[in-house]
């Protein structure tokens, strides 16, 4: 994300799925020019673990070269817990139907930003590459 | 309708439930009550089926049928719920598409088409009404920021909504306060049925004055050490769990 023109604002939502024994990185630049005065930048990168052997990790790049802009980062690292699981499975859902639920919940904020036909292909297309992966 | 023998449960190398037998027909109310660490929780997690503990021995029948053989979510679509003590946050997911979601794996584990969204949220309302909950609450995600009566509430609801055969309500009155607790109590009354019945998990008698039982239970050191009626719960608020514990120590 690069500002150059003053009071610009911008806005990064990261999440990052790992399952198995994936990793997963988030590697971010936030450039602020000299010229971009007043600019802000909220960046928010979560992660979601499934099983134990996996992880994720957070590299922001931050570059602000005036002192008027504000550049804010968070960061969350989340998992599917068996206390979730359990709960879903009480009430009736399976562990797979579960599972998709609380990653389509987790989702929920990056997929509401795209447009109906591809939001469902993305959902349907989680299900499939995370079935199985929590025993 | 549930039927407990013997049954012998445990954490890991701990043994927690040392034999307990209990009967449950339609239509009644039991409550289970004794001090902390005397197993209730683990009973009640039993019944629902979480893989956390290991079952040594005994059985449970529900309904004619072998409960130790189901997984949670099998338990659950024969008609078991389990009201939780610390009711867990889902991120993202609203009250009504978890209810959702919930009833229409219950109709497709039986066999149905799932229910049309229109008598969903019909019936939505009408439950809704029943426990005094507000407009707006159903697009709020699963007990994500919920206070402990809303989440509480939150588990009655879900209660109404999937009208179960049997349903343990596990320390449903901790951390209400009295307003929230005559509503949940409320709830559970309306929603009583000659064809259903209801296991209270409790620690104090007060919850009792609402939700009157048939009969009342101790535990105590993973074994049921006394039954009654109403009456006893009234007495153990009145003289404490010490008289009957020592006892059963004794013994």
């Amino acid at each position: 994300m690069i500002h150059l023109g003053k009071n610009t604002k911008s806005t990064i939502i990261a999440k990052g799925i790992s399952a198995g024994k994936s990793n997963g990185n988030y590697r971010g630049l936030v450039k602020i020019s000299k010229r971009a005065t007043n600019s802000r930048n909220f960046s928010q990168c979560d992660s979601l673990l499934m099983g134990d052997k996996c992880g994720s990790h957070t590299f922001p790049y931050i570059e602000v070269k005036n002192n008027s802009s504000k550049v804010e980062h968070e960061a969350t690292t989340s998992k599917i817990g068996e206390d979730q699981i359990f709960y879903c499975n009480q009430r009736g859902i399976g562990t797979e139907a579960a599972i998709a639920l609380i990653v389509n919940g987790y989702c929920k904020d990056v997929l509401n930003q795209l447009p109906m036909e591809f939001a469902v292909e993305a959902q349907k297309l989680l299900e499939i590459s995370l079935e199985g992966s929590v025993g | 309708m549930l039927q407990i023998k013997n049954l012998k449960a445990g954490i890991e190398d701990n043994q927690i439930l040392k034999g307990i037998n209990l009967e449950v027909k339609a239509g009644e109310v039991h409550a289970i009550m004794g001090p902390n660490g005397s197993g209730k929780s683990t009973l009640s997690a039993v019944i629902a089926g979480n893989e956390d503990y290991e079952v040594e021995g005994g059985n449970i029948t529900f309904n004619g049928e072998d409960l130790l053989e189901l997984n949670p979510e099998e338990r659950a679509h024969n008609g078991v719920f389990l009201s939780f003590q610390y009711p867990v946050e889902i991120p993202g997911i609203s009250v009504s598409n978890f209810i959702k979601t919930s009833i229409s794996e219950k109709r497709k584990a039986q066999g149905l088409d799932p229910i049309p969204t229109k008598d969903l949220l019909k019936m939505m309302r009408e439950k809704m009404e029943l426990l005094n909950i507000k407009k707006g609450y159903l697009s709020r995600n699963m007990n994500e920021g919920f206070s402990g009566g809303e989440k509480k509430r939150n588990e009655i609801f879900q209660m109404a909504m999937l009208e179960p055969k049997l349903a343990i309500l596990d320390e449903t009155d901790s951390g209400l306060d009295i307003d929230a607790l005559r509503i949940v109590a409320n709830g559970v009354n309306k929603l009583k049925s000659a064809d259903n019945a209801t296991i209270v998990i409790t620690h104090y008698q007060r919850l009792l004055d609402y939700i009157v039982p048939d009969f009342v239970h101790v535990l105590y050191n993973g074994r049921i050490i006394k039954s009654g009626g109403a009456e006893l719960a009234h007495k153990l608020e009145e003289k404490g769990y010490d008289w009957i514990t020592k006892e059963a120590d004794k013994q």
